[in-house]
């Protein structure tokens, strides 16, 4: 690298050709004031306050956007620069508000910062406020354009990183201003980066508005729980309140971002409606019982069960929103306190992490298989995006209908879910210009879904023709992979060493050969090919379901025990990458987490578990080859394989209809947790069944129309949303909610009749 | 030999008694507090009152500054977001039992709600009737607005 030596205030720095003024200020430990500027964009130069002086030009420069030039002479701080900054300073607050006090910046704004900074007391212009009514029409973006200082952070974050230009300059000279082309409802992705990144109160976060200042909340640096991006986050708190969850600007592996769910989906956690207490059902009703009572019953009717049937009729059910500790001490209860390998976890162990966010960024030809990750994964949708933008990199595209993609993609194949099966067809055959893309890149990569066997069927013959290429399993819940690795499988010890098999547990739950079933967070009542068991739950002597929230499952059992989410325990999650992230306790509702319920339960039938995290983390250690020297604070697990098993390529869809029904991913909701949050709700509460406008015109269906869809003999009743990019002929419904689960039952991509209702 | 003198005709104790005597016959400045009221300096801080604009409404924009500058940590503030996206103030409490009216929240109010006032009569006989609201604090702004009347001053 060709490295060029220049001075600021007197330090000499050596910085690479092309780095900016200010970056040789940041090695050299100078501080240049700025406002416009932010590391993640490209240079913009509009605010000026980072002015600086080279000796022997009289020109003054941005520091923001001039490179640095060999032998340079910067200085940064000399009188006549203090005073242009000021005068900078005072241009800008000519019309700004100045309403500090009520602003809900204050506290962490950089222009109060700055006005500070520069010790302006003093304006000596006319005030010119401008008098814009405050936007609260969206329900996650406040904004009032009269604080904006035109910096148009928002809208480059929103072009260069996310990628949806929602926003842009609107008007010229002296009316310009922030806002969306023919003032159309502000309707995006949500992800809020633009509310990360404006450096005044112009756009705030309505979740958070007005609820606390910045200096009274303490913070705590931990993992989101709402997906499997694994984003680091700041759990910012106070008392046992969590006022926000915030981004750590440019750190972790997702540099700082977040998405619309991590970052207004936190209202759960605060909830009123969580539970505080136990309860056991008598003759068919709820009871209070206290924590002692409730384990007490648990383990009474485990013993009786177990010396009637045999420890085999007992099985333990692990839900991905366990942390890593939390698992590995559920299946050790399994198999060492209860003496059964029935242990189970709804993920497969099919497919298992390979690539990394930084390898998708730095690849030079992505391919997704039919998954949304924009909106499915959306942290991992970014770095696609990243990647066929500033890489240039080749992006193939197959999914049914389009898709936020579509910007940045190189080729997109949309159609009936078969017309898409068959285009991956002649991927796979080698006769496309994707498969050509494949051929020629040095590090492609393929995005697919782990859940859906036909995916995996396409993922593992292109891995067979490609294999430089790095297969990305995107999976849907925080530690999806995590409890997979702690041995919470059925069949799979700790570091995914394959064991003795246990019952089936649908099998076990059908012929009845299960007879307890200990539930620890799934929400097994809107999963996919699960929701349609409760007939067989009813024969179940002992279900003890463990959740934050009275769920659907919760609501079946006859015990059921609250514990906390993941902003009140200390563990980890591992990511769909394969990274280890330390999840902190950040507050405390006072109610137990599920290695409490583990361990005291445990103590109860006589052996001792701790539930320690550090002890368990040395068991871990101990036991699981796979992270016996992985860091926990944000080390990769090397894994053995990343996609093993043979796969029927069923393709055809299951059922008979004029319309093809596939799920398809909703960024606002990722299963049962985020449907707690009534910020999120205010714009997806319900399932909507998502259907073109040809169609919808055809069979006399509006937006926000009763529909019902029939698959076979189930059906079941959504509101219909009529959009254009829908492919005809297809409709789509959102996983994980206890209707459309009934109906994905019957397969992953169904031919299904729609009919209007009411 | 002065030391001898002193201490043998007593004259410190006399020159003692001379005050005494001096102010016996002055006239008397004890006030007979709670029937009789002591005058306050105008520099004086006493209880605090809130500011109302004309219709009645709280000045008091819940930006929490007198919170973080009272050294003594007696104001509690709830603030929350109003249907039409307005600061509300869901909470504001003063310990008058932990104030020691140092007068900074005063001067840390940025909108000129909150202010000392002359009111000294904190005296209760229960510590939970020290912690005043915002309700009992704007009316406290009443009364102030009423002694100084009148005394024909304006607050
Ligand atoms: S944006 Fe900053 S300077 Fe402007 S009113 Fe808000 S806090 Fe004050
Ligand atoms: S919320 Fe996200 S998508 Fe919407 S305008 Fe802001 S940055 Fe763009
Ligand atoms: S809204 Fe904020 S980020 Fe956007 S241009 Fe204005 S000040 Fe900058
Ligand atoms: S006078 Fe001082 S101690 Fe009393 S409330 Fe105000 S800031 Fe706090
Ligand atoms: S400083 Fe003034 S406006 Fe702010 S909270 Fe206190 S009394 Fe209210
Ligand atoms: S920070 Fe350089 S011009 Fe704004």
């Amino acid at each position: 690298m060709q490295m060029v030596n220049l001075k600021i205030n007197g330090i000499e720095v050596e910085v690479p050709k092309d780095s900016t003024i200010l970056q040789a200020a940041e090695k050299a430990g100078v501080h240049i004031p700025v406002l416009c500027h932010d590391a993640r964009l490209n240079p913009f130069g509009a605010c000026r306050v980072c002015l600086v002086e080279a000796v022997g030009n009289p020109r003054l420069m941005t520091a923001c956007t001039t490179p640095a030039a060999p032998d340079m002479e910067i200085l940064t701080n000399t009188e006549k620069l203090q005073k242009i900054r000021k005068t900078v300073m005072e241009l800008l607050l000519i019309n700004h508000p100045l309403e500090c006090p009520v602003c809900d910046k204050g506290g962490e704004c950089t222009l109060q910062d700055l006005t500070y900074e520069t010790g302006l007391t003093n304006v000596r212009f006319d005030a010119e406020p401008n008098n814009t009514e405050v936007d609260h029409t969206n329900p996650f973006i406040e904004r009032d354009i009269d604080r904006c200082v035109l910096c148009g952070r928002c809208v480059r974050i929103c072009d260069e990183v996310v990628n949806i230009q929602a926003i842009s300059f609107v008007n010229r000279g002296t009316e310009t201003m922030i806002g969306t082309a023919f003032d159309q409802p502000w309707n995006c992705e949500f992800c809020g980066q633009c509310i990360s990144v404006c450096p005044v109160g112009s756009l705030n976060n309505r979740v958070y508005l007005f609820k606390n200042r910045p200096w009274n909340l303490e913070s705590v640096d931990s993992v989101c729980g709402l997906c499997s991006c694994g984003c680091y986050i700041k759990l910012d708190h106070e008392g046992n309140e969590v006022f926000r969850m915030n981004e750590a600007p440019e750190e972790g592996a997702n540099h700082g971002y977040l998405c619309a769910k991590g970052r207004f989906g936190f209202e759960f956690i605060n909830s009123m409606e969580r539970e505080t207490e136990c309860r056991i059902r008598k003759n068919g009703d709820f009871e209070t019982v206290d924590f002692e009572q409730a384990l007490d019953t648990v383990s009474e009717k485990l013993g009786a069960i177990k010396s009637e049937y045999g420890s085999d009729a007992i099985g333990v059910l692990v839900s991905p929103r366990l942390t890593n500790e939390e698992a590995f001490l559920a299946q050790k209860f399994a198999r060492e306190v209860i003496g059964t390998t029935n242990v189970y976890s709804l993920e497969p162990t099919t497919s298992l992490p390979e690539a990394t966010y930084e390898d998708v960024e730095n690849s030079d030809c992505v391919v997704t298989l039919n998954i949304d990750v924009t909106e499915s994964n959306p942290i991992l949708g970014l770095a696609v995006r990243k990647a066929a933008r500033m890489n240039d990199a080749g992006l193939y595209v197959y999914y049914p209908s389009e898709t936020a993609l579509k910007r940045v993609a190189t080729e997109m194949h949309t159609g009936t879910p078969d017309a898409v099966y068959a285009a991956m067809d002649e991927l796979v055959a080698g006769k496309t210009k994707a498969a050509e893309a494949l051929k020629g890149a040095e590090n492609p990569v393929v995005v697919y879904s782990p859940y859906n066997t036909a995916d995996l069927y396409y993922a593992q013959e292109l891995k067979k023709a490609y294999p430089s290429l790095k297969l990305v399993a995107a999976r849907s819940k925080n530690n999806s992979q995590g409890v997979l690795d702690m041995g919470a499988k059925n069949g799979f010890g700790p570091g995914l060493k394959e064991t003795e098999r246990g019952v089936n547990l649908r099998k076990g739950l059908e012929n009845q050969s299960v007879k307890a079933l200990i539930c620890l967070g799934e929400n097994v009542a809107v999963r996919t090919g699960w929701s349609e068991i409760e007939r067989a739950y009813s024969h179940l002597e002992l279900f003890m379901v463990t959740d934050p929230f009275m769920s659907e499952t919760a609501k079946r059992g006859n015990v059921y025990i609250p514990v906390a989410t993941y902003a009140e325990k200390n563990g980890s999650f591992t990511n769909l990458e394969g990274r280890v992230q330390e999840v902190q306790k950040a507050v405390d509702k006072g109610v137990c987490t599920d290695s409490d319920v583990i361990a005291a339960l445990s103590a109860k039938l006589g052996k001792e578990l701790t539930a320690d995290v550090d002890e368990i983390r040395e068991m871990i250690r101990k036991e699981n080859p796979l992270y016996k020297d992985v860091d926990f604070n944000g080390g990769l697990v090397k894994y053995p394989y990343a996609i093993k098993g043979e796969f029927e390529k069923e393709t055809v869809a299951a059922g008979e209809g004029s319309f093809y029904l596939y799920p398809a991913a909703l960024r606002l909701h990722s299963g049962s947790y985020t449907r707690w949050s009534h910020d999120l709700a205010k714009v997806y509460g319900d399932a909507k069944l998502i259907i073109n406008d040809k169609d919808a015109e055809a069979a006399g269906i509006e937006s926000g129309n009763e529909v019902a869809v029939k698959a076979g003999d189930v059906i079941r009743v959504f509101a219909a949303e009529v959009d254009k990019n829908m492919t005809k002929g297809c409709v789509s419904l959102p996983e994980d909610y206890a209707d459309t689960a009934d109906l994905f039952t019957k397969g992953r991509v169904l031919k299904v009749s729609i009919e209007k209702s009411g | 030999m002065k030391n001898v003198f002193d201490t043998f005709f007593f004259t410190e104790i006399l020159q003692g008694l001379g005050v005494t005597m001096k102010h016996f016959f002055k006239k008397k400045v004890t006030y007979k507090y709670p029937y009789e009221d002591t005058p306050v300096f105008p520099r004086f801080r006493g209880i605090q009152y809130i500011k109302t604009d004309e219709e009645g409404v709280t000045k008091c924009v819940g930006c929490y500054l007198c919170q973080v500058v009272c050294p003594s940590e007696c104001i509690h503030i709830v603030t929350d977001c109003g249907h039409k996206g307005q600061r509300l103030i869901r909470k504001y409490e003063l310990d008058l039992s932990r104030c020691i009216y140092c007068g900074y929240c005063e001067e840390a109010c940025p909108v000129d709600a909150i202010h000392m006032g002359r009111d000294y009569h904190t005296v209760d006989n229960t510590r939970d009737n020290y912690v005043v609201n915002m309700k009992t604090l704007t009316q406290n702004y009443k009364k102030e607005q009423k002694m100084a009347e009148a005394k024909g001053e304006q607050l």
